[in-house]
């Protein structure tokens, strides 16, 4: 029987980030930096080679994958993996049990942003 | 800086990375710089510390990595560590046979030398050596050696109990001493072959190659001992030569295992199908 294991949490911010991105849909290199700026995707300032980078990494790691379709040869389209989805979801899943246990030692008021 | 310049200059930078990455990615990575130039939400002032850091950071991760990547696969670490192992062996072994021979022949004039004094005194007993001049006259050599400085072989006679009876040698002005553990162990076996440091020269770290031989008395009893010894100051210096040259060709060995292996690793690199 095949088993699916769930990758090792935490994440790198990088990682995160780009997973987070991915789980939207299709995008590109630049479309992923543009994403992880914002605080909604973690906030990170990504330069190219950090996201390259870490892409070749989790390729490797078989969480990411390339599309193979391109409207320019330069620009490469990347995709989500069910690993990367699985292990987005462990990670999410963390960081919400932290959040909850956070809000309840009153660190975070109730209804603030999380 | 326009942005066809700072492109340009990026383009440029990014040859420093490791062949594989670059091939895969430095295409992709310009574009990425592109859309970003071209990106007015923004700001350039922000943009080009942000690239320039990037640039530092992943070069230096990419390079680990790729080191990594070329050196840590297991088939690799693991004969160097075969031929480390043996490159260790060989120069221990070439350490301890020659300091083994050293020390071994150090023993060679004073075992003839002890041999002879004995079959001496048991004709005519150790007491013998009491009278002055006795004893150079059948061990031959000086009657008095400094054991600290002279490099010659001397002669000690001690009686039964093993208290000095003649001694052709002195230390600090007096005839040293053995351990009576000694004297006991020759009582048993006949003969001894120690590496001696008496008491009186421990501060000077006199060193002594002797041998002990039992005399035998009449009644089967060991009527007394004769010790045979030499400063062991040279073949120590010899010992030291040996381990400065055992050390040197280990060092060595280990540098060219670590020359070759990273020659290897690198041919054998993994490369992208």
């Amino acid at each position: 029987m095949a088993t699916t294991t769930v990758p090792a949490v935490p994440l790198t911010p990088a990682v995160f980030a780009i997973l987070l991105s991915l789980a939207e849909g299709e995008k590109h290199g630049y479309l992923i930096m543009k994403d992880a700026r914002t605080s909604q995707g973690g906030g990170i300032n990504m330069g190219p080679g950090t996201l390259y980078g870490s892409l070749d990494r989790m390729m490797r790691d078989g969480l990411v994958e390339e599309t193979g379709e391109s409207d320019d040869e330069r620009r490469r389209y990347y995709r989500l993996t069910r690993r990367g989805q699985s292990m987005l979801s462990a990670e999410l899943a963390r960081l919400d049990a932290a959040m909850a246990s956070a809000r309840s030692r009153g660190l975070i008021p109730h209804g603030g942003r999380s | 800086m326009t942005t066809a310049r700072f492109e340009s200059l990026y383009a440029y930078a990014l040859r420093f990375y490791p062949s594989t990455f670059r091939e895969r990615y430095a295409a992709s990575m310009r574009q990425a710089l592109r859309d970003a130039l071209g990106d007015n939400s923004l700001p350039r002032r922000t943009l080009i510390p942000l690239v320039l850091r990037d640039l530092v950071t992943s070069l230096t991760k990419e390079h680990l990595a790729m080191l990594r990547d070329i050196f840590a696969r297991p088939a690799l670490v693991f004969n160097a560590l075969i031929l480390t192992a043996l490159a260790s062996g060989l120069a221990l072994a070439l350490y301890a046979i020659p300091q083994q021979v050293l020390r071994l022949g150090a023993d060679d004039p004073q075992i003839a030398m002890a041999t002879d004094v004995v079959a001496s005194l048991e004709k005519g007993g150790p007491t013998g050596m009491l009278q002055p001049g006795a004893l150079p006259a059948i061990a031959g050599g000086s009657a008095q050696v400094d054991m600290a400085r002279s490099l010659t072989p001397f002669i000690i006679v001690y009686d039964g109990q093993g208290l000095p009876l003649a001694s052709q040698a002195y230390l600090n002005g007096q005839t040293p001493i053995l351990p009576s553990g000694v004297f006991d162990n020759v009582r048993q076996h006949g003969e001894a072959r120690i590496s001696w440091q008496p008491i009186l020269g421990r501060e000077n770290g006199v060193h002594i190659a002797a041998v002990i031989q039992r005399i035998q008395g009449s009644n089967g009893a060991a009527a007394g001992f004769v010790l045979a010894g030499r400063n062991m100051r040279e073949v120590e210096a010899r010992e030291q030569q040996v381990r400065q040259m055992a050390g040197a060709t280990w060092i060595g060995m280990l540098g060219v295992i670590l020359v070759g292996t990273a020659a290897f690793g690198w041919y054998t690199r993994p490369r992208p199908a």
